[in-house]
C-alpha cells in the first residue's frame, strides 16, 4: 500500500515514497547490530553443534561423520542416565522450593511490615552473588564435621548429616544451595505481580467474609497464574542447566550422585575432548527441556 | 618482538590487519621510493603456556625469569601465559587448530596419547639431539613414560620432575598417640597399628582419621590403585592388550579400602577437603604428592614424610611425571629455538626440583652435593625423592588413558569405585565394569 501523503518527486521526475527507502535501510542497520552477532555467536554455533553431534571430533582435524552413533552411545551410557535422572530430581527439589519460598517471601514483604524494605533486599541479595561464590560458601556451611548447618541441627538433637559426602544426601545439599541462590528472582517476580493485583478484589473478598487462606486460594493465586507459570518454566530450564554449584560443591560425586547433564557434557567436552559425543548429549538435553516446557505450559496455561 | 623466522609468511606472529593496512598504505604512497635496508637480527619471543598457579607456579615463574635474564643479550625471551589446568588441553587443541599454538607447555607423561595421535605435540628425539640435550642423563623410567608406543614411540616430552604419593604424618598426633615419628610404619600391620592409635572416635563415629581419606573421589581411588598394584593387580598388561590383569587382587584391594572405613574404622567418609582437613589436624596419616609440602611448611604444620608402606606384598606407589612438550607449529623453524630453551630449563632445573616440586629426573642434578640441603628440609622432601624407586603406577599411554588414571576424582574409574565406597555397587560388579570399559579402551588404541 502506498501512502500518497508521503509521495514526493523522485530524481527521475516520477513519484517515489519519500524517505521510505532510506528509513528501511537504517532500520536494517539498527537490527543488524543485534542480528549479526546473534547469528554469528548463537545460531551458527548451535547449527555447528548439531552437525558435530553426528561426528567424531576433537577440535583438531576435520569432524568425521558417524551418523547417530553418538546418540545410541549416549542412550546406553549409564552416566547419562544418572545425570538426566538427577536433573529430574533437582527439578523436583529446586522448582517447588524456589516457587513456594519465593511466593511466601513475596507475600510476607507485600504486607508491608516494618523493615520489609530491608527484607526485600536480603531476599534478593543471593541472586546477585555468583554461583561459584554461593557454592564455596555452602561447602563450608554444609560440611559434615564443622559446618554451621550440622552444628545447629546438632543443637536440635539431629545427628551430623553428610550433606555433600554421601550418595544419599549430596543432591539435596546442592539443591539447598541452589534454592537459596535462585529464589531471589522468583521473589521479585512474585512481589511485582502481587503489587499489580487490584486492591478492590481483595477488599471485596474481605467484605464477603473471605479468610486469609480463601483470599490466597481464590483471589491471589489465580491472579498470579501467568507469573507462576513463568517462574516454574524459567526455574525448570535453569535447573536442567545446573552446573556451577555441582562443579564447585561436589564435582558431580560421590559416584555421580549429584551430577547433572551440563556437568557431564562439560566433562565429555572440555575434560575428555569428545566434542561429538558431548554435542549429542546437549541435543538430548535440548529435547528434554523442550518436552518438559511444553508439558508444563499445557498444565499451567491460563484457562479461558 | 617478532617471530623467529622472518622469511616464512605463515609464521604464527603474522601481520596484523592494522599492520597490513598501514603497510599497504605506505607501499601505495611511497613504496617505490623507500630505500632497501639490510636485514637485522630480530629478537625472538617463545610463547610458553603453563597451568602451574600455586606455590610451585611461583618457583616456575622464577625459572622463566632466570632464563630471560640469561638470554637478554642474545635477544631470546620466553613469554609465559597461565592457562587453567582443566581447560589446558582444550585450549591447546584450539590454538593448534587455528595455527596459533604456544611453542611449548606443561604436560604429564602418558596422558597425551590423543595429542600424539593428532600430531598436536611433536616428537623430540631429533630436536633433542640437535640442541645437545643429554638424554643419557635422564632416568630411563622418565623417558619411557614420555613415549607413546602406539604412536611411533617418539619422545613427546622432556621430563622435568618426578612425583610420587607418599605418606605425611602429623607429628603432634603421633606424639599424642605415643608413637615415634622417626620410625614410621613400613607394612600393613604397623600401618594399621599406627592408624588405630591416631584415630579419635566419639560415640562410635570417627572424628579424627588415623588414615586421612575422603568418602569418594581421588583419595580412596588412588589408595585402591596403589594397594591393588601392590597386591599384584595390573591395569593393563605390558603390551597394552589386556586390561585388568589379576582382577582378584583388584577386588581384594577394594575390600581393604572399604575396611578402613567400616571394619578398622580408622577413616571417616565425612571429609570434604582432604588438604584442608590434614592441615587442620583432622587426620594422622595422609598420602599425598610433593606439591603439598610448601603449603604445609608455610602454615608451620608439625609433620614429617615417610616412604609408602608395603601393604600388599610388592612395594609400589603412584607416579606422576611432569615435563615440557612442544606444540605443532606452521613455522617449523621455531622448534630448534624452542628446544634450546627447553634444554636450558632442564639443565638448570635444580631450583625447580628442590624448591619447586618433585625429584629431578636427571642424574647430574640428583648427584649434586647440595641437592639434599636445598629447598624444603630433607625430612619431608627425602621420601619423595627416594620413593621414586618404587613409583611405578603412572598413566596408561592409550587414547582412553583418562579412564585408567588412579589419581582422579571424576573419571570413569573414580565414579565406578565411588559406588563401592558408598555401598551402592558390589565389588564384583565394579570390577566387571572396570574390566569391560578398560578392555574397550585398550582395543580402541
Amino acid at each position: 500500500m502506498t501512502d500518497t501523503a508521503t509521495l514526493a518527486p523522485g530524481a527521475g521526475g516520477g513519484l517515489q515514497p519519500a524517505g521510505r527507502e532510506r528509513i528501511d535501510k537504517v532500520g536494517y542497520l539498527f537490527v543488524a547490530f543485534f542480528t549479526v552477532p546473534f547469528l554469528l555467536f548463537n545460531i551458527l554455533p548451535i547449527l555447528f553443534g548439531v552437525y558435530v553431534a553426528f561426528t567424531r571430533w576433537s577440535i583438531v582435524g576435520t569432524p568425521r561423520w558417524v551418523g547417530v552413533e553418538n546418540f545410541t552411545r549416549a542412550l546406553s551410557d549409564p552416566w547419562v542416565e544418572v545425570a538426566f535422572t538427577n536433573a529430574l530430581l533437582y527439578g523436583l527439589l529446586i522448582v517447588p522450593g524456589v516457587t513456594v519460598l519465593g511466593l511466601a517471601f513475596a507475600l510476607f514483604v507485600n504486607r508491608g511490615y516494618p523493615l520489609s524494605g530491608l527484607a526485600r533486599t536480603l531476599f534478593f541479595a543471593p541472586n546477585v552473588v555468583s554461583a561459584t561464590v554461593i557454592g564455596l560458601v555452602w561447602v563450608w556451611l554444609l560440611d559434615t564435621q564443622f559446618g554451621l548447618i550440622n552444628h545447629y541441627l546438632g543443637g536440635l538433637g539431629i545427628g551430623a548429616v553428610p550433606w555433600l559426602t554421601s550418595t544419599d544426601w549430596s543432591l539435596v545439599g546442592v539443591a539447598i544451595a541452589s534454592v537459596w541462590w535462585d529464589l531471589g528472582l522468583a521473589f521479585v517476580l512474585f512481589l511485582a505481580a502481587l503489587q499489580d493485583i487490584p486492591s478492590d478484589l481483595t477488599e471485596a473478598a474481605l467484605v464477603d467474609g473471605a479468610g486469609r487462606w480463601q483470599r490466597l486460594r481464590f483471589i491471589i493465586l489465580p491472579q498470579l497464574r501467568p507469573v507462576l507459570s513463568m517462574v516454574v518454566t524459567l526455574q525448570m530450564i535453569a535447573t536442567f542447566r545446573i552446573f556451577s554449584q555441582v562443579y564447585v560443591m561436589t564435582n558431580g560425586g560421590p559416584a555421580g550422585s549429584s551430577s547433572s547433564p551440563i556437568y557431564y557434557i562439560y566433562m565429555m567436552a572440555i575434560v575428555r575432548n569428545l566434542f561429538g559425543y558431548a554435542s549429542a548429549i546437549a541435543l538430548l538435553l535440548f529435547v528434554a527441556i523442550l518436552v518438559l516446557t511444553l508439558v508444563q505450559r499445557v498444565l499451567l496455561r491460563e484457562r479461558a | 618482538m617478532t617471530s623467529i623466522s622472518n622469511s616464512d609468511p605463515s609464521s604464527r606472529k603474522g601481520t596484523s590487519r592494522r599492520g597490513f593496512l598501514a603497510g599497504a598504505a605506505a607501499l601505495a604512497a611511497g613504496g617505490p621510493f623507500i630505500p632497501v635496508r639490510p636485514a637485522i637480527a630480530a629478537p625472538i619471543e617463545i610463547v610458553h603456556w603453563s597451568w602451574l598457579a600455586a606455590s610451585d607456579g611461583e618457583v616456575w615463574a622464577k625459572m622463566i625469569a632466570a632464563f630471560n635474564e640469561a638470554h637478554k643479550a642474545k635477544g631470546v625471551q620466553i613469554r609465559m601465559e597461565i592457562v587453567p589446568e582443566e581447560q589446558y588441553t582444550t585450549k591447546v587443541l584450539a590454538a593448534v587448530a587455528t595455527g596459533k599454538a604456544p611453542d611449548f607447555g606443561w604436560g604429564t607423561a602418558g596422558k597425551e596419547a590423543a595429542l600424539a595421535r593428532d600430531e598436536v605435540i611433536v616428537p623430540l628425539d631429533d630436536a633433542a639431539k640437535k640442541v645437545g640435550l643429554d638424554l643419557a642423563d635422564f632416568s630411563a623410567a622418565s623417558l619411557k613414560a614420555s613415549r607413546y608406543p602406539k604412536y611411533g614411540d617418539g619422545l613427546f616430552m622432556v621430563p622435568m620432575d618426578l612425583m610420587s604419593l607418599q605418606p605425611l604424618i602429623n607429628l603432634d598426633i603421633a606424639k599424642e598417640a605415643g608413637l615415634d615419628g622417626s620410625k614410621p610404619p613400613t607394612d600393613e600391620k604397623s600401618l594399621l597399628e599406627w592408624a588405630r592409635a591416631m584415630t579419635k572416635r566419639e560415640g562410635g563415629k570417627v572424628t579424627r582419621s588415623g588414615i586421612m581419606m575422603t568418602g569418594a573421589a581421588v583419595q580412596p581411588t588412588v589408595t585402591w590403585g596403589i594397594v591393588a598394584a601392590q597386591m599384584g593387580f595390573r591395569r593393563a598388561s605390558d603390551d597394552l592388550k589386556t586390561a585388568a590383569v589379576n582382577p582378584e587382587a583388584g577386588k581384594k584391594a577394594m575390600q581393604w579400602v572399604l575396611d578402613l572405613f567400616d571394619k578398622e574404622k580408622v577413616s571417616t567418609r565425612d571429609v570434604t577437603d582432604r588438604y584442608k582437613a590434614f592441615g587442620t589436624g583432622q587426620g594422622g596419616i595422609f598420602w599425598t604428592g610433593p606439591w603439598t609440602l610448601n603449603g604445609y611448611l608455610g602454615q608451620k604444620l608439625n609433620f614429617t614424610s615417610a616412604l609408602f608402606p608395603n601393604i600388599g606384598g610388592t612395594l609400589r606407589t603412584y607416579s606422576e611425571i611432569g615435563g615440557l612438550e612442544l606444540y605443532a607449529q606452521a613455522d617449523k623453524g621455531r622448534y630448534e629455538a624452542t628446544m634450546a630453551a627447553v634444554k636450558w630449563l632442564s639443565d638448570n632445573s635444580f631450583l625447580w626440583t628442590t624448591v619447586g616440586r618433585g625429584a629431578s629426573p636427571r642424574k647430574s642434578i640428583l648427584d649434586r652435593p647440595d641437592y639434599k640441603t636445598a629447598g624444603a628440609p630433607w625430612s619431608v622432601r627425602g621420601p619423595f625423592v627416594e620413593g621414586m624407586s618404587f613409583a611405578t603406577e603412572g598413566e596408561i599411554p592409550v587414547l582412553a588413558g583418562p579412564d585408567f588414571t588412579i589419581y582422579s576424582g571424576g573419571n570413569f574409574l573414580a565414579k565406578t569405585l565411588d559406588g563401592v565406597w558408598a555401598g551402592k555397587t558390589s565389588i564384583d560388579q565394579a570390577m566387571a565394569q572396570i574390566q569391560e570399559t578398560w578392555q574397550r579402551g585398550l582395543d580402541e588404541g
